[in-house]
């Protein structure tokens, strides 16, 4: 019985797996549902390549490209454009065109219904990032079936929940970003830690040790840059701000690490119960104790995972810095200190939540005991 | 005094008294991690080949995470053999993918803060978006290949005459369940690196399909995804590395 329930499983995944390849091929049709025109290249050709050398002795080249294409969509559907494109080696802001690839347009002149001059606009990336989707989402479920649906489930919910918190924050004219997305962190791990342990007591201990852990760092952190004045913490420097950046860098670190804390505490409060499970007759301090010693194990690897991530994010920044000859010091303090900042902040999160985790599970676990 | 430079120490006070000199192990191989980030970011500056580059640091950064993460060999070295395997599968997936959606650089939504620069700097961006890509996943990666790995090497240090099969079946079993917490901790760090981009888009009311076409959301979800699929790779590769290397040892015994 249970040999055909895990069958029918696998079939099921396989099943999900072709409609998402469905999706993906969609993308490539999709453009009707665009209301921006898009059109398709039928020929690319170089006219023109000139060598650049700007002011730091950057060495570069400038292409020059004649495009044609066919617009595949809304009113000046199957009529043919002429486009041009300049692209550089580097690619900063722009990129070269090849034949088949679709890109939107900006109509600049049209004479009745057709379009003398138009310009490209942008590139159509749809399909390559549903492609990623899909290929990611299929190798999820088909190693790790049912409990891979639930991430799924998990991260869409949250996802929704995010974007309506933004949409609050907007609405507040980001009068409140620190108590909306507090709240929000508090939401988030109520729902996400839920789905993963059920209504258990495992549960209510990995909640507490989240929502505890959260605050006392946050609280630290507010503290810390308060009595240094954020010394070297260059918060003028933040991208795409369009808020005050302190409470939203803040509230950055603490939506950042929740998903690390939420793992470690997960990690350590379940083998805890495991442990208390097996022998029944250990003691709070030992308990406590070999919450330490799971945790130990644990945090190196996960403040890794925030480090590469948040660090990645500063790579072409930096780059681009040290090419226009600034300091090292300059690009570590413009580009990389508010991702070193992030990942400090969320690494003493994930390790406060270990001690908090180990106490809450020692007391916990002995007074199940005496009852 | 300078705020990093406090939260650096508080950081390491606080991994002294979790983990007294495990503790400091991992403070040490965080820190190793980040002088790699550094000099990469330089050689490639420089104009070393980026995929070269991204391959000698992308190991070193596996090795420091992996074998300062934990003492036990064989949970270290599967976890690392496991984990460089997947880092060559993920430069197959991830360059084509990088050179064909071409989120490469920086779009127009960051305007202020390149201007006044010189954009013609005679480096290909779309190769340096595949390192920093690459690069970005090996945390996640390396954190679930320990996860499995020590999880299966306990397992044979309580039942050492277990066959690799059962072995190998465990460790997807590990990996079902580690599944969800890596998926959550890739995803809100997601969310923490881009909440301001994303009110941005929100507040000048970007449509969806511009979103979904946006190069830098589009890169950024990238990243994640590869993270994601390293991940999952990792699962199956870390349980078979160890299965074998048991059943290795098991037939010389």
């Amino acid at each position: 019985m249970k040999k055909i329930s895990k069958k029918m499983t696998l079939w099921l995944m396989i099943a999900l797996t072709l409609v998402g390849l469905i999706g993906v091929a969609f993308t490539f049709v999709d453009d009707f549902a665009y209301s921006r025109p898009i059109a398709k290249i039928t020929s690319t050709e170089n006219t023109r390549v000139e060598n650049v050398t700007d002011e730091w002795q950057n060495h570069d080249k400038t292409y020059h490209q004649a495009i044609k294409a066919t617009i595949t969509n809304g009113q000046y559907k199957g009529q043919h454009v002429t486009l041009s494109n300049t692209y550089t080696k580097t690619m900063a802001l722009d990129q070269p065109y090849k034949k088949g690839q679709k890109v939107f347009l900006s109509i600049k002149k049209t004479s009745g219904k057709t379009v003398k001059q138009a310009s490209i606009y942008g590139f159509k990336r749809d399909t390559y990032l549903a492609f990623t989707l899909w290929l990611a989402l299929s190798l999820l479920i088909l190693t790790t079936q049912f409990q891979g649906l639930l991430a799924i489930f998990s991260v869409l919910l949250n996802c929704v929940l995010f974007f309506l918190a933004i949409q609050i924050d907007l609405a507040l004219h980001a009068s409140h970003v620190l108590l909306i997305f507090g709240t929000l962190a508090v939401i988030f791990a109520v729902l996400t830690l839920f789905l993963i342990l059920g209504p258990t007591t495992k549960y209510l201990a990995a909640v507490i040790t989240t929502i505890i852990g959260m605050l006392v760092t946050i609280i630290l952190s507010m503290v810390v840059l308060n009595l240094t004045h954020a010394k070297g913490v260059y918060l003028e420097s933040m991208s795409y701000v369009t808020q005050l950046p302190t409470p939203l860098f803040l509230a950055e670190c603490m939506l950042g690490s929740l998903g690390a804390i939420m793992d470690e505490a997960t990690d350590i409060i379940s083998t805890l119960f495991e442990l208390k499970a097996e022998k029944p007759d250990l003691t709070q301090w030992q308990i406590f104790q070999s919450g330490l010693s799971v945790g130990k194990n644990i945090m190196g690897p996960l403040i890794n995972v925030l480090l590469l991530i948040f660090m990645a994010d500063t790579f072409t920044m930096s780059i681009l810095f040290i090419r226009n000859f600034n300091h090292f010091g300059y690009t570590f303090n413009m580009n990389m200190s508010l991702g070193v900042t992030q990942t400090l902040i969320s690494g003493i999160g994930i390790v406060l939540a270990i001690p908090i985790a180990s106490l809450l599970c020692g007391f916990w676990l002995r007074r199940r005991q005496k009852a | 005094m300078n705020a990093i430079i406090v939260l650096l120490i508080i950081l390491g006070l606080l991994m002294f008294a979790v983990g007294r000199g495990e503790g400091l192990r991992a403070y040490f191989s965080f820190f190793i991690n980040f002088l790699l980030i550094f000099l990469c970011i330089w050689l490639l500056a420089i104009g070393f080949p980026p995929i070269l580059i991204t391959l000698v640091i992308g190991t070193s950064i596996l090795a420091v995470t992996i074998f300062l993460g934990s003492q036990d060999d064989l949970a270290t070295q599967s976890a690392f053999y496991a984990s460089f395997v997947v880092l060559i599968l993920l430069v197959v997936i991830i360059m084509p993918i990088e050179a064909h959606a071409f989120v490469q650089g920086f779009s127009s939504e960051n305007g202020e803060e390149i201007e006044g620069f010189s954009l013609q700097i005679g480096i290909s961006l779309v190769q340096i978006s595949s390192a920093t890509a690459i690069l970005s996943t090996l945390g996640a990666i390396s954190e679930a290949a320990i996860a499995i790995s020590s999880g299966l090497s306990e397992i044979i240090t309580k039942k050492p005459e277990i066959t690799p099969e059962a072995l190998f079946t465990d460790g997807q079993s590990i990996g079902r369940q580690i599944i969800g917490t890596a998926l959550n901790t890739l995803f809100f760090s997601f969310f923490g690196g881009f909440l301001a981009l994303f009110i941005w888009f929100m507040n000048l009311k970007y449509t969806f399909a511009q979103i979904i076409n946006n190069k830098i959301f589009v890169g950024e979800l990238l990243m994640n995804l590869f993270a994601l699929i390293g991940v999952v790779l990792i699962i199956p590769l870390t349980s078979f590395v160890v299965s074998w290397l048991h059943g290795h040892h098991q037939s010389k015994a």
